[in-house]
């Protein structure tokens, strides 16, 4: 008998099969020396077990069963109920982090408004032959480097010329 | 809800449980108290038969208890309160259980339960081997057996015959397809016939 056919044995047994199907296990028993034991030992197991968690108790007095609930209970309850005491750093920090959040915007602010009118970016000259452009608004600063410096083209210019 | 009125000692005692239940979700724990009392056994019987050990099937009885006191407000009455508390402490147990499993290696048993193991070639036993036992006599056979088979077997069997639930309600509760729990309760209940025709053979199979 294949394992099959040993579970469907059993699904009779257990009353999970639809009727069609109950009927032909039945046939099946009817005429299956082997399939019919095993449908009886597996019945004999079914009936061993009935009833076999009666008269099981609880190793402890119904006191202390409940004492050991009761303490749980109230050991669990306050810390969902109760708010927990907040400590000083933690309140400190409660004022000052959105305190100097704020103080973070506006500073931000003051650096990217421009009130004055000034341009918002600018190109200077530097003596030694640098040039530096800087965008206030991007926030970049680019710097060329002539080679010669100019400077030191117009020195030696006049040096030539005292020569 | 509708508010209830304050019961005294004597009205928890003589309360039926629905009525108990009410109260305790009102917060009254000495109606909770009335419940733990009337279904505390049952519940650890329930857990012993899981667990197969004293210490733990207290502890999560215990546990069973406490949850439910936390989610007594979730329950409707759709079931009994017993069977409510009843699938509680069986989830715990289950959880337990697949811990235990994580933490040791792989039984050979337990590997062979899903291929088929030794329980499908093993001669059917006959005559019925409990017949004419006495009840205490019955009662140590089948704990000694109970003992023997593999944790997913015997969660099986217990939910099955135990908790009386269907093979669709087993697979949802341990998590695997209806054929497995089958082939599950079949070895078990193979396993057990054996244990309880021949005692000699508990230290065999």
């Amino acid at each position: 008998m294949d394992l099959d056919s040993q579970l469907k044995l059993q699904a009779s047994l257990d009353g999970e099969l639809p009727e069609a199907e109950a009927r032909e296990v039945a046939n099946w028993l009817a005429r299956d020396r082997e399939a019919a034991a095993l449908h009886t030992e597996l019945r004999n197991t079914r009936q061993a077990l009935v009833g076999f968690e009666i008269g099981v108790e609880l190793p402890e007095s119904r006191e202390f069963f409940w004492s050991k609930i009761q303490r749980e209970i109230h050991r669990l309850e306050p810390a969902e109920l109760a708010p927990r005491p907040v400590p000083w750093f933690a309140r400190l920090r409660r004022v000052l982090v959105p305190a100097a959040g704020v103080a973070f915007l506006l500073v931000a602010g003051l650096l990217t408004l421009n009130p004055a009118g000034q341009p918002a970016s600018e190109m200077e000259t530097a003596d030694s032959g640098a040039f530096t452009y800087r965008d206030d608004a991007a926030g970049t600063t680019l710097v060329w480097l002539s080679y010669p410096a100019e400077s030191e083209v117009a020195n030696n210019s006049e040096l030539d010329t005292i020569e | 809800m509708p508010a209830v009125e304050p019961m005294t000692v004597k009205d928890h005692s003589s309360a039926d449980d629905p009525t108990l239940v009410r109260a305790a979700q009102q917060g009254d724990m000495i109606a909770f108290e009335e419940l733990v009392a009337r279904h505390r056994d049952k519940i650890y019987a329930r857990a012993f038969s899981m667990m197969r050990n004293e210490d733990e099937a207290v502890d999560l009885s215990q546990e069973a208890w406490v949850k439910g006191w936390q989610r007594l407000k979730q329950f409707q009455g759709e079931s009994s309160f017993g069977t409510w508390l009843t699938r509680i402490v069986i989830n715990l147990c289950l959880d337990q259980l697949r811990k235990q499993k994580r933490q040791r290696t792989e039984s050979i048993e337990a590997m062979s339960e899903e291929s088929g193991g030794v329980e499908r070639q093993m001669p059917v036993v006959t005559p019925n081997p409990t017949a004419g036992l006495e009840r205490r006599e019955l009662r140590q056979r089948i704990d000694r057996a109970l003992n023997q088979l593999s944790h997913e077997h015997r969660t099986a069997l217990v939910l099955h015959e135990f908790e009386e639930m269907e093979y669709k309600e087993i697979a949802k509760t341990m998590g695997c397809s209806i054929g497995t729990v089958m082939s599950r309760l079949f070895y078990a209940r193979r396993k057990m016939a054996a244990l309880l025709g021949d005692p000699k053979k508990q230290d065999l199979l």
